[in-house]
């Protein structure tokens, strides 16, 4: 395994200690603000990366309006065959060359990653048999650095330090505050995207609200378990991460959202209203400017010719 | 194993199926896992894993199945017709 983790450990710890370098001129270098900080900024690095991913899945969301009348079409051809209804639909996807699903793959690449830092924050908080404090040097992370990383602290607590492995009272206050932060940004993405950022579903909005309170019980305590084996450093990250997904999400419902969704008829309506505050200062220069904003977004899209047989 | 694999896939369906659903693919790529490693043990954890792989930002999707023939709306709807007749000839 090592060959596969060593790179891992190399580019978690190097990224680290390069912004803990950047930073300690500003923060000093044994500060637990610089050592937070550079966790954070890995998280931001790792999300910078991956931001053409969602862009592309953005757009593939907004071609989907295209086959609207398809995909109507297919759900009552087929309604009362759901697997046949499945089918259909991604042909009509994949005809298309689009697909609206993200795939697992964002939150893959994101794994090893995080693996790399439990485990490189691991060996920060190791110890000998006798309980003597004996830090691993895992990648970039080593000599002056270790011993530095090993006394920062997040509010008190250290960040090599976790609930289970901790018997200290800041540290387990800290951990659970962050365990509840996770929970709570991870419940307000997904409310976030329920109610403003889908299109108005038929039927389902019952099962949402089911699936909404399932999500609100259960997601403390898959947290709860997991969190509670996990160093402060990793919470700080899992929590970055959280909020820039909700922060992303918050930017695309409010500039770019799903045509169909309440945040996009907002957005139209706001756009007609700035246009008719436009049309009276510049009063008659040009009728069609003012419709504009409706017809954008939804280009044309190119038939697929039917290839002929030879 | 096989027990232990499918009921650790089925805890990743309920441990996510509150989220929109991302897979690309139909069936999903954890569906898919279900029905590789029931019928074909350990060549289908391989089978599970190359579909995750092709599961990525880069590949189109679609209906894919571990054996079409078996699986697909179509060959299903003619079981369950055959099932009727039987049962109508009766």
């Amino acid at each position: 395994m090592g060959f596969i983790l060593n790179p891992l450990y190399n580019i978690v710890s190097g990224v680290i200690v390069f912004i803990h370098k950047l930073l300690e001129p500003l923060f000093g270098a044994d500060s637990g603000v610089t050592w937070t900080l550079s966790i954070m900024g890995l998280v931001v690095l790792i999300r910078i990366i991956l931001i053409p991913l969602f862009v592309k899945q953005i757009k593939s969301q907004r071609a989907l309006t295209a086959l609207q009348p398809h995909m109507k079409e297919i759900q009552k051809k087929y309604k009362d065959d759901r697997q046949k209804q499945s089918e259909e639909m991604m042909k009509l996807y994949k005809e298309h060359k689009t697909n609206p699903l993200a795939s697992c793959f964002p939150i893959l690449a994101q794994a090893p990653i995080f693996f790399a830092l439990f485990t490189v924050l691991n060996g920060i908080a190791a110890k000998t048999p006798e309980g003597v404090s004996a830090p691993i040097a895992r990648g970039f992370l080593k000599g002056e650095y270790l011993d530095s990383a090993a006394q920062a602290a997040f509010f008190g607590a250290k960040i090599s330090q976790s609930f289970l492995g901790s018997t200290d009272t800041t540290v387990k206050i800290v951990t659970v505050l962050l365990i509840i932060f996770m929970s709570a940004t991870t419940f307000t993405t997904q409310r976030q995207l329920m109610v403003k950022g889908m299109p108005k579903m038929d039927a389902s909005n019952n099962m949402m609200l089911q699936q909404q309170k399932i999500m609100l019980y259960l997601f403390p305590v898959i947290f709860a378990i997991s969190g509670v084996n996990f160093p402060v450093g990793v919470l700080i990250y899992w929590s970055t991460t959280n909020l820039w997904t909700w922060g992303q999400q918050y930017y695309v419902i409010k500039r770019n959202p799903t045509p169909g969704s309440p945040a996009y008829e907002e957005l139209q309506r706001k756009r007609a209203h700035k246009d008719k505050l436009d049309a009276k200062g510049a009063e008659g220069i040009d009728q069609d400017e003012a419709i504009e904003p409706e017809v954008q977004g939804q280009r044309e899209q190119p038939k697929k010719k039917k290839k002929k047989k030879k | 194993m096989r027990m232990i694999l499918t009921a650790l896939v089925r805890a990743y369906q309920v441990a996510t199926s509150n989220f929109a659903p991302r897979c690309k693919y139909y069936p999903s790529c954890s569906n898919y896992a279900i029905t590789a490693i029931g019928r074909y043990g350990f060549k289908g954890i391989a089978m599970a894993a190359w579909r995750i792989v092709r599961c990525n930002p880069w590949s189109q999707g679609g209906v894919d199945y571990v054996d079409a023939h078996l699986d697909c709306a179509d060959a299903k709807n003619l079981t369950r017709d055959n099932e009727k007749e039987v049962v109508g000839a009766n």
